[in-house]
């Protein structure tokens, strides 16, 4: 099956874009009429805004600087793979090492119930499920 | 034409002549309408006054446009575009807008929006920049013997430093990427990456008819960027990157 993640070297076509892969472009481009009438339901507003949260640069610093970390730690440590470290460090409470807030709102808007469509978005679903419900609940507070 | 009392949501525009609205469901599973007179078309859906599910919302907008642009050139509107009634959607946006309408339709006639996207692997670039570059070597030596509490705003100048060289990476892949492609594109937008270990989001506008040659150009920039980054190449979509104007309301005579 072609997907995202192809063998290395080889893609032979464009794979058919899924609602994951065309979220962003949906929400921040095409045609706008100015001061057309907004549709104010509740939900449309919070999830564009959601969907614009660019990382915090301390965020991302303190990300790169534990990953950096990381790495030096797991060239000391043949006993325990990066994987299983990620792992360990992520259930600790800290934030995984790459996905950002985008990449949560974005999970909110395509992880939706019905599956008529992007097949390679399954994958990181099922994935990451769990982590983008607990951070929807943190982001309000903050 | 008999007029719906409630609100109509805007999908895109179309060059009408000849065409029929797509047979696919809209928001709230509201039947795809075609408005507007012969030359320019709206795709539309009546809002019924239910809560709408934003998810649900999202995924019909897109799911009309892409069907609508499997046999005719689609100017996509923004997700949330909603105006008064069919008469708003004729005078406010394909009377009042009929010239930078039809100007796009033509611009995006025959052509298509393929993404490409390239990811780094994170550690492979990390290892990277730690050997490459002896600030970041030493500073993340020393905070291994520091508690990470007093180690705090040692801990972001390490990040700052590394992201520093990401962004260097990241305009010079870029840079590339842009330079081995975009001679096979009509056109191309840069498009904001948003996560850490993003290189590059580029949207291109492509002819139908040298999809093939732009897949052969993708495929080199794959082995030239080999493990350092991975691409993702996606479509053909709607132009969805190349259909930006904001059009004045004009005359707002239906308010």
């Amino acid at each position: 099956m072609a997907v995202a993640t192809t063998p290395r070297g080889y893609i032979e076509r464009p794979r058919p874009s899924g609602l994951a892969d065309v979220i962003e472009v949906i929400l921040d481009k095409g045609l706008v009429i100015d001061a057309f009438v907004r549709v104010s339901l509740i939900g449309i507003e919070i999830l564009t805004i959601d969907a614009r949260i660019v990382i915090a640069s301390v965020d991302t610093y303190l990300r790169f600087a534990e990953a950096v970390n990381r790495l030096d730690i797991v060239q000391d440590t043949d006993s325990q793979g990066l994987p299983e470290l990620m792992e360990s460090i992520t259930e600790g409470g800290a934030k995984s090492k790459v996905k950002g807030l985008a990449e949560g709102a974005k999970e909110a808007v395509t992880g939706d119930d019905d599956d008529d469509d992007d097949k390679s978005q399954s994958r990181s679903r099922s994935r990451s499920s769990s982590r983008s419900r607990s951070r929807s609940g943190s982001s309000k507070s903050s | 034409m008999t007029q719906p009392a409630g609100k109509v949501y805007v999908y895109g525009v179309i060059g009408a002549s000849g065409k029929t609205a797509p047979q696919v469901e809209g928001i709230q599973a509201a039947p795809v309408r075609l408005v507007g007179p012969a030359e320019l078309g709206a795709l539309v859906s009546d809002l019924g006054t239910d809560a709408l599910s934003a998810p649900k919302a999202v995924r019909a907008h897109w799911r009309v446009l892409e069907e609508a642009s499997q046999d005719a050139t689609v100017v996509p509107a923004r997700f949330g575009m909603v105006m008064e009634s069919d008469d708003a959607v004729v005078t406010g946006l394909l009377e009042a807008h009929h010239e930078t309408l039809s100007a796009l339709l033509h611009d995006l006639a025959d052509k298509v929006q393929l993404t490409v996207k390239g990811t780094y692997d994170e550690e492979l670039m990390l290892r990277e920049i730690v050997q490459s570059t002896p600030a970041v070597a030493e500073l993340n030596e020393r905070l291994r013997t520091v508690s990470v509490e007093a180690a705090y705003y040692d801990r972001i100048r390490l990040g700052e430093l590394v992201a520093a060289e990401v962004d260097h990476r990241r305009v010079a892949d870029t840079v590339a990427a842009i330079a081995r492609l975009e001679p096979l594109a009509e056109a191309v937008r840069e498009q904001e990456v948003r996560e850490p270990s993003a290189a590059y989001d580029l949207a291109f506008l492509v002819r139908r008819e040298t999809i093939d040659d732009f897949s052969k150009g993708v495929r080199e920039l794959d082995r030239e960027v080999g493990d350092r980054i991975e691409l993702s190449y996606v479509g053909p979509s709607p132009a969805y990157s190349f259909a930006e104007a904001s059009l004045d309301e004009g005359s707002p005579a239906w308010a």
